[in-house]
């Protein structure tokens, strides 16, 4: 029974054992490259973390990390991260101080994934930030946290079919009233005026996601803050109501697909290219991907409609660069960017990859006929707005379920809204944000 | 001597312990020990919070949907894999000629994965789908429903789905409980008049005892745990209507809440042991020898 006992004990100290020795070994892994000896002083090495699934950005080819390199005798150290796992990475990272110098992600995930505020650098007072075209695109909260040589964010609108449109000679409408008239002639004609994937719930908070940030932007420019100290409520703009109702009648007016909850996003390609349908809310993106499938198709983007004369919704840009406030090496990850801020290296990267330049000396190449109708209408007269995804402050899933219940016929706007209202304000609550 | 030989296999348990213990023990511990604090991605610092998280799933609406979907999913897929599943076994324990085809034809689907079943049958159930199809065929307009859309359906089709996939499972289980059963009892039972009705019940059932505790158990559990099936299918949605306990735990984890989500985790072993526990002791002192 002794002889047991002792196992017994035995057997846990050694589970213990194990466990602390495995836990050393986490720990002992964290001296991130920082000098790596020879003869020259001490080089410094820079640890730039980015999805796998964003190995083709523009920041990390390695011809311009050699020329940074021999430039300023700073490398700099690629980990890449798997796609599926990069944010719990990231954000394990973040919280155990082992932060990388440099990080790649998208700013309105950052803002609700990785506590953009507590982790990030504001970088309103870097060299470039006095030459850049459109600040919206890199801040949040009214401070730059992140950087980008293009302005190119997803474009938030309605999608549509440039041939449609000009076989049945119809024109982009511009309030709700000449919408539903446009869907009208387009379902008389034999096709599908608009294409809803709702079984993709985010995919029903494009059109709220605009109109709101739309109106929003026009008649009470400080419900954001307001909101995001408690003072408003989503319920208390009786427009955001009318904007679900005017999404929701268009499907119940019959002029999308029947099974809005059962199509999904990756459908939406096809739909396209087979002409069966003609409109999408959705963002740019789509066109790129129907245009990869077939350059011959023409396709436009126009604001959603809810409003007379409504802006094109900007989707936080995806993939900029961050520093961390715990970077080991601030300065030089500060010194990446201004290197790559450089009117020649910016130049190179926006020309390769046909980016709208956000710098104002540095010139943007020729554009798919698309994405320059965008320049021309949209970017230039300054008539786009920011959606409503760069203002919250936590994660969003819960309203795009509520969308899709209202498509289910479980909740009315009004519903819609009161519940989110009280996600929202639990979300914030558990955020710790003051006021909740 | 005897002492040495109980030593040998200490030493033989050693390995195993110990990343039994490393990798579930301690975790487990420090799951339950997390459940009651406000670990969050954003706060790092943790506080005891006591049953603040556990006050909180019983206020939330959705939770509480989550455990009632649970709950029916659980049900009906324990009732209908056991039936079902019985059944079959039964069905096919008998002289057919295309017995061991039919048990592969049944048992077939259980060696897929339930994501691949349920990316099958995701296109099938749509309202336009293949499923409907055939009802209109056959004439049963009145049946064809939008099976993963309508709210007050969508927990039934998933566990229909599941039972479709699991029940060729649970007759493997009864079959092999079947064959162990000795025909001399059914012979004395047909000797003495008994119809083929009471020897099922007094002599089949009964002998099956350990099969029926061994799948009541699997079923059980593995409905408390549903995941899979309700992801791939529906996400939980739409809306809410089919959260489920295991994609609230996603959820919770989606929202930086890692507290909450541990509480929830630990409510679903806690309920998972207060109704499999009983429920196996019960059932044991029922079971007979032969």
């Amino acid at each position: 029974m002794k002889i047991l006992k002792q196992k017994k004990v035995a057997t846990v100290v050694l589970a213990s054992l194990l466990t602390i020795s495995l836990t050393a070994c986490g720990a002992g892994d964290s001296s991130t490259g920082s000098s790596t000896g020879g003869d020259n002083k001490a080089k410094v090495t820079l640890e730039l973390a980015i999805s796998k699934s964003s190995q083709d950005s523009a920041f990390i080819q390695q011809d311009i990390l050699d020329e940074f390199e021999k430039q300023t005798n700073v490398k700099v150290n690629l980990q890449l991260i798997p796609a599926e796992q990069t944010t719990t990475v990231l954000q394990t990272k973040l919280a155990v101080d082992e932060t990388p110098d440099i990080i790649q992600y998208n700013l309105a995930s950052a803002v609700t994934d990785l506590n953009l505020e507590r982790n990030f650098e504001i970088l309103d007072d870097e060299p470039w930030a006095s030459r850049i075209v459109n600040k919206d695109v890199l801040s949040a909260g009214g401070h730059i946290y992140s950087f980008h040589v293009s302005q190119d964010t997803g474009m938030q609108g309605v999608v549509y079919n440039k041939q449609i449109f000009e076989e049945l000679g119809l024109t982009i409408p511009t309030n709700y009233e000449q919408f539903l008239a446009v869907c009208e002639k387009i379902k008389a004609s034999g096709i599908t005026p608009v294409f809803m994937p709702y079984k993709d719930a985010w995919a029903a908070n494009i059109w709220p996601a605009a109109a709101f940030a739309d109106f929003v932007a026009k008649n009470e420019p400080t419900f954001f803050d307001d909101l995001n100290s408690n003072k408003k409520k989503w319920s208390d703009v009786p427009e955001f109501k009318t904007f679900l109702e005017q999404q929701y009648e268009v499907y119940t007016k019959g002029y999308t697909n029947t099974d809005v909850l059962s199509d999904s996003y990756d459908m939406a390609v096809g739909k396209f290219l087979n002409k069966e349908v003609a409109m999408m809310f959705m963002g740019d993106w789509l066109i790129e991907g129907v245009a990869e499938q077939d350059p011959s198709m023409e396709l436009g983007v126009f604001p959603i409609p809810s409003t007379e004369e409504a802006s094109l919704g900007a989707s936080p840009l995806g993939g900029q660069l961050f520093i961390p406030k715990k970077s080991k090496h601030l300065e030089e990850a500060k010194q990446f960017l201004d290197f790559i801020a450089s009117k020649d290296v910016a130049q190179r990267i926006v020309d390769s990859k046909g980016y709208v330049s956000n710098f104002n000396d540095v010139t943007t190449p020729e554009l798919p006929a698309y994405k320059q109708d965008i320049v021309d209408n949209y970017i230039t007269p300054k008539k786009t707005v920011l959606t409503t995804d760069a203002f919250m402050l936590v994660d969003r899933s819960e309203l795009y379920r509520l969308l899709q219940d209202q498509f289910a016929g479980g909740l009315t706007p009004e519903e819609v809204l009161k519940s989110w209202d009280e996600k929202f304000s639990q979300l914030m609550q558990d955020k710790g944000v003051a006021g909740f | 001597m005897k002492r040495t030989k109980n030593l040998y296999s200490y030493y033989m348990i050693f390995p195993a312990l110990i990343i039994y213990s490393v990798f579930f023990v301690v975790p487990a511990i420090a799951g339950f020990y997390y459940s009651f604090t406000d670990w969050r991605l954003d706060r790092l610092e943790l506080t005891f919070i006591g049953w603040d998280n556990f006050k909180k799933i019983f206020s939330d609406k959705t939770l509480i949907l989550a455990l009632q979907n649970t709950a029916i999913f659980a049900l009906v897929t324990v009732v209908g894999k056991n039936v079902i599943g019985l059944l079959l076994a039964v069905g096919l324990n008998m002289r057919l000629r295309t017995k061991n085809l039919l048990r592969a034809i049944f048992y077939s689907p259980s060696i897929l994965s339930i994501l691949v079943i349920s990316i099958l049958f995701t296109p099938m159930l749509r309202t336009e789908g293949t499923i409907n199809q055939m009802l209109e065929a056959v004439g049963l307009h009145s049946l064809s429903q939008a099976w993963l859309t309508n709210p007050s359906i969508v927990i039934w089709t998933i566990a229909i789905v599941s039972i479709w996939q699991s029940a060729g499972f649970q007759m493997a289980i009864y079959l092999a409980g079947l064959q162990s059963i000795s025909q001399e009892y059914y012979e004395a039972a047909k000797i003495d008049g008994a119809s083929s009705w009471r020897s099922f019940f007094k002599i089949t059932l009964p002998l099956l005892l350990p099969a029926i505790n061994i799948n009541l158990m699997l079923t059980l559990i593995g409905g408390l745990k549903v995941f899979s099936e309700v992801y791939v299918m529906t996400g939980g949605g739409p809306g809410n209507a089919s959260q489920v306990v295991g994609t609230i735990i996603l959820r919770s984890f989606g929202e930086g809440n890692w507290g909450l989500g541990t509480a929830v985790n630990t409510l679903l072993f806690v309920v998972v042991t207060i109704i499999a526990i009983p429920l196996l002791i019960f059932m044991r002192r029922k079971e007979v020898t032969e």
